[in-house]
């Protein structure tokens, strides 16, 4: 792997990110609404002065490319702007929230994967077997189910039937004078169903696709080379075959990770998951542009960071496309 | 004496649209210690199913060995347990393939490939496998062994593919090396220096060679035996000199008169009329019969078998009635 590789790929990110920010600037601004108002409205009363005095204070009064040039002037610096709401720097929200919901992406991630490509592999070995018309199933109604729907018929089980989860929040209240390993233990539990509910839906497509990927590379020459050699069938099915089936689910896992931030919005709101999500939530109810331009700032952030590391691990993967630009 | 590979009366039908069908109908076949048996015979025949038969990679389902019988140095193969098989594929028995390009796997390099078949037989390091597996690669005349074995195998051409493949194949020394086409893929200059290339291995290594082909000019020179297939059967067996001299049945002689012979005009090279039928639509009688000018109402409604005629074995009513 070359680095000149992964530094192309890293500026482009940042190219990519400072579009970003301009079209983040742009969405919101064009969105009907006066955020004067909005702001006046949680002081109580708006007078015209206020309200020009508002304009004033947080340089709504000055034309669009101006405003435009300061915010990304800001962001630059690190400073994303002050929450008309909170009354806290945007940066420093976001801080306390984005460790929880980056535990909960990547684990939903890395859920989805191994159980969905498990399965998927299982279902390829036999294709007409009942492993297969199971994922089948299982891959259409995980498709079908929004995430919401299922959270909530989740809460409802381990609530009242199964009371064997936590159904809301992070960390238990009793254990804030524990030790690490303890709130860790907590922190894992709390986990469980937020997590799971999040990867069912990537979970049922990441089975079916490689069950497909797996079903085109087991009829591959070097996999009958690989049974010739006298290999094992479970080497011959998760070295040889799923390490060239693997190539396609990467790219998806790369670009589903974008969709799997906005399910964890929905995901955080039902299970009260104290991170980005909710502020997210809490944020556009209150018309908070300055805190809704860092959430999309940061979740941008992280589907580009992931894009780059998905395509270096598939570069890293393939051979065949190392050293090629 | 007893063959090293023996192949009786071997039946294999697979499930298809059409209802099941019959790809070997009692194939015969043996091979002794150091020798060639040539399988020649068009595309369809059963060349590559009677190969994987014996490698115990019949894809099962739709595939089923329906009757007979695989032994190899005495011991039965048909109905062998799988992790048998598994211990004599690539140890006792390989087989090399006839798509190099493909047939490597893309995302492990060579020296990995070749090192992992010593390991699957062998208790030896993955240092001293992979150390193998360069030799190995210098054996089979690759340059700069010990940094090919490095390479991926898209970094390699078509040739080095498949002498990679070589020496994968006689890492371990098999007893019976079964090759499959193995230059069909490849151009006519490295053709030969594959041939060359087995001539040698099995000088050195001492395996049988099943070397399958449709290229009678290869035969010529590698084979001690011949086998003609046509149809999922044997239709005319003897050493490589008598078939190729005295030709007996229909078929085999019409894919030697194909042979390109030295200073004959490229025009006038001859094709045998019509294609192999397909399996679903073979009928009692002999299946060359369509293409066969010596054909008569015998030849429609009865198989011929295989029997001893002037010079040796050939299933041809024609020739058994002495009419050519
Ligand atoms: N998986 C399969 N399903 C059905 N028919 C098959 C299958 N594999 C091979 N056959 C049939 O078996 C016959 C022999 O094939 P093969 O041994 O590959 O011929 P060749 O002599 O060219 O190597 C062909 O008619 C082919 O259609
Ligand atoms: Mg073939």
């Amino acid at each position: 792997m070359n680095s000149s590789y992964i530094l192309r790929r890293v500026g482009y990110g940042l190219v990519l990110m400072l579009g970003v920010v301009v079209l983040n600037f742009l969405l919101i601004r064009l969105a009907p609404g006066d955020p004067a108002m909005v702001i006046a409205g949680e002081m109580g009363g708006a007078t015209e002065e206020m309200l020009e005095s508002i304009r004033e204070e947080y340089g709504l009064n000055k034309p669009l490319v101006v405003q435009l040039g300061i915010y990304v002037g800001n962001v630059l610096q690190g400073n994303l702007g002050e929450s008309f709401f909170f009354n806290q720097p945007v940066a420093s929200l976001i801080a306390q929230r984005i460790g929880p919901t980056i535990l909960l992406v990547i684990t939903a991630q890395i859920l989805s994967i191994l159980i969905g490509v498990f399965l998927g592999v299982i279902a390829a070995r036999k294709p007409n077997g009942v492993m297969s018309g199971f994922v089948s199933v299982f891959a259409t109604i995980g498709y079908a189910v929004p995430v919401f729907w299922t959270g909530i018929m989740l809460i409802i089980l381990f609530a009242s039937v199964f009371p064997i989860f936590p159904v809301e929040g992070m960390q238990s209240v009793r254990l804030r004078g524990a030790d690490v390993f303890t709130k860790t233990l907590d922190i894992a539990h709390h986990l469980i169903l937020p997590a799971f509910t999040l990867a069912i839906i990537y979970l049922a497509q990441y089975a079916r696709l490689s069950r497909a990927s797996m079903l085109e590379v087991l009829g591959s020459d070097y996999i009958r080379t690989a049974r010739a050699k006298g290999a094992a069938e479970k080497t011959v099915l998760f070295k040889h075959a799923l390490r060239n089936a693997a190539l396609p689910i990467l790219t998806v896992a790369g670009l589903q990770f974008g969709n799997l931030i906005s399910g964890a919005l929905l995901v955080e709101t039902v299970f009260n998951w104290p991170g980005m999500g909710r502020l997210a939530f809490d944020s556009i109810l209150r018309r908070d542009y300055p805190t809704i331009m860092g959430v999309l700032f940061f979740a941008s952030a992280m589907v580009v960071v992931a894009n780059i590391l998905t395509d270096i691990s598939y570069r890293w993967a393939d051979p065949r496309l190392r050293g090629k630009s | 004496m007893t063959a090293l590979l023996d192949i009786t009366d071997l039946k294999v039908t697979f499930n298809t649209r059409y209802g099941q069908v019959t790809a070997l109908d009692g194939v015969s076949l043996h091979v002794n210690a150091g020798e060639t048996l040539g399988v020649v015979g068009e595309s369809g025949c059963g060349k590559s199913i009677t190969a994987l038969a014996t490698m115990g990679l019949i894809p099962m389902p739709p595939g089923r060995i329906a009757g007979g019988s695989i032994r190899l140095a005495g011991e039965e193969l048909v109905g062998a347990s799988p992790a048998r098989m598994r211990a004599m594929r690539g140890a006792d028995i390989a087989m090399i393939f006839q798509e190099p390009m493909t047939s490597l796997n893309p995302v492990f390099t060579v020296g990995d490939q070749i090192a992992e078949a010593i390991m699957l037989h062998q208790k030896v390091s993955a240092d001293r496998a992979f150390k193998d597996a360069v030799a190995l690669l210098d054996r089979v005349g690759i340059p700069s062994p010990a940094d090919r074995a490095r390479d991926y195998p898209h970094q390699l051409s078509g040739g080095m593919r498949q002498r990679v493949m070589i020496a994968m194949a006689v890492s371990c020394r098999p007893k019976v090396l079964i090759a499959d086409e193995p230059t069909t893929a490849l151009d006519v200059t490295v053709q030969a220096q594959i041939f060359d290339l087995l001539n040698e291995i099995q000088r050195d290594f001492g395996a049988a060679i099943v070397l399958i082909t449709h290229d009678m000019g290869a035969i010529s020179e590698m084979a001690d035996r011949v086998a003609v297939m046509y149809a999922g059967r044997i239709i005319e067996e003897a050493t490589a000199d008598d078939v190729l001299d005295f030709p007996q049945h229909p078929y085999a002689r019409g894919l030697i008169d194909c042979i390109p012979a030295l200073g004959r005009e490229e025009h006038a090279l001859k094709e045998i009329p019509g294609v192999v039928p397909p399996l679903h639509l073979l009928g009692a009688g002999c299946a060359f019969a369509e293409r066969c000018e010596h054909a008569n109402d015998r030849c429609r409604q009865e198989k011929p078998l295989l029997v001893n005629h002037d010079h040796h074995p050939a299933a041809c009513h024609a020739v058994e009635e002495g009419r050519i």
